[in-house]
């Protein structure tokens, strides 16, 4: 058994660009889903709107695709109304930090029990590449020609403010961590947020000189920094690359949850 | 077991290249039907999951599996060495 029992082999190939991180992250997750040992009957995957929220529909599971910024409002619906599901949910950060961004921090205020990944490409990938409240400031897009003058929303912060139970952060590059992160994340009731910066070749790396899908891979290995590495530097008040990815696990907790089968 | 690309499924990111680290998938130069440059295996049998999967009871390594966007890479079984035999007739 492996997790490519949970794909839906009659709909591959998918319709990602070459070199898209999407099918990597469903890969990781469909992984850590598979060690987990879950039931597929009683696996509920939810999305909303954008590149990264066809992800459920490629996976051989009961799925809602809803509107748009909506995901985690539809999967607080399951949840509640069915506690016993266990449920995953597929957003970018179009759906959740921007139109969505209300009902991530009230998501992650009630610790309703689920596992949330965020593909987080930086951009709108599928409508052309527009800026998104998470475009890093300086960065290239269709909507800021000149560099996106902005400061960006950090997600994971957000979490970790907004009371979730495990809150992580890792790359498209590491694919064993990101498995083992999903798999922590599965196993802590209440909300558990992972965010995964993700690479789009196609639109925002044409732009900011990333072109190469290999060069965007050595572009997050390069600049990912384990989080006690980036807490040494601040603690010995050394300086920090201004875009230094963080990853690692930022949160872990057990405050009361929502949702939680009996 | 044997490594295979599914060619249908490949889109020719070439990102198999950059992670195994046996180094078995170099960029291809060829262009399959459609028009695409899948890459190609250079002694897949030097690949940990190929060798030892059967002794194990589990995926090793698999980094090749999980990176790959497009989820065109898997393995096969295939039946086990088997020393041919000659009958010499009188």
């Amino acid at each position: 058994m492996t997790f490519t029992d949970w794909l839906r082999a009659d709909r591959l190939p998918h319709i990602w660009c070459s070199g898209c991180s999407n099918g990597t992250i469903l890969n990781c997750t469909l992984a850590a889903v598979e060690a987990e040992g879950w039931d597929r009957d009683r696996t509920v995957f939810v999305s909303g709107i954008g590149c990264s929220s066809r992800a459920p529909g490629y996976v051989a599971t009961d799925s809602l695709h809803t509107t748009h910024g909506r995901a985690l409002a539809f999967a607080t619906g399951v949840k509640l109304a069915e506690p016993s599901l266990n449920v995953v949910v597929f957003t970018g950060d179009g759906d959740l930090a921007a139109i969505g961004g209300n009902h991530f921090i009230h998501a992650c205020r009630r610790n309703v029990d689920m596992t949330v990944v965020c593909m987080n490409n930086l951009i709108y990938g599928m409508t052309g590449g527009q800026g998104s409240p998470t475009t890093p400031l300086g960065a290239l897009s269709t909507t800021t020609p000149y560099g996106a003058s902005e400061p960006a929303f950090d997600l994971v912060a957000l979490a970790v403010a907004a009371g979730a139970n495990h809150v992580a952060r890792w790359t498209a590059y590491h694919v064993k961590e990101l498995e083992k992160a999903v798999k922590t994340g599965l196993e802590t009731p209440g909300l558990s947020f992972i965010e995964v910066r993700a690479g789009c070749p196609t639109n925002y790396g044409r732009k900011n000189r990333i072109r190469e899908v290999t060069d965007m891979a050595d572009h997050f290995r390069t600049r990912s920094m384990l989080k006690t590495k980036y807490d040494r530097l601040v603690a010995e008040g050394k300086p920090v690359p201004a875009d230094a990815i963080v990853v690692g696990e930022f949160v872990r907790r057990a405050n009361p949850a929502m949702g939680v089968a009996p | 077991m044997k490594l295979v690309i599914d060619e249908n499924r490949c889109k020719g990111c070439n990102l198999c290249t950059q992670v195994c680290p046996y180094r078995i998938f170099s960029p291809g130069a060829r262009a399959n039907r459609k028009g695409i440059l899948v890459p190609v295996l250079d002694r897949p049998e030097r690949c940990t999951n190929c060798r030892l999967q059967a002794l194990y009871g589990r995926t090793l390594c698999g980094v090749c599996q999980l990176t790959c966007p497009d989820q065109a890479i898997g393995w096969v079984s295939e039946r086990p060495y088997e020393p041919v035999r000659i009958e010499v007739e009188y």
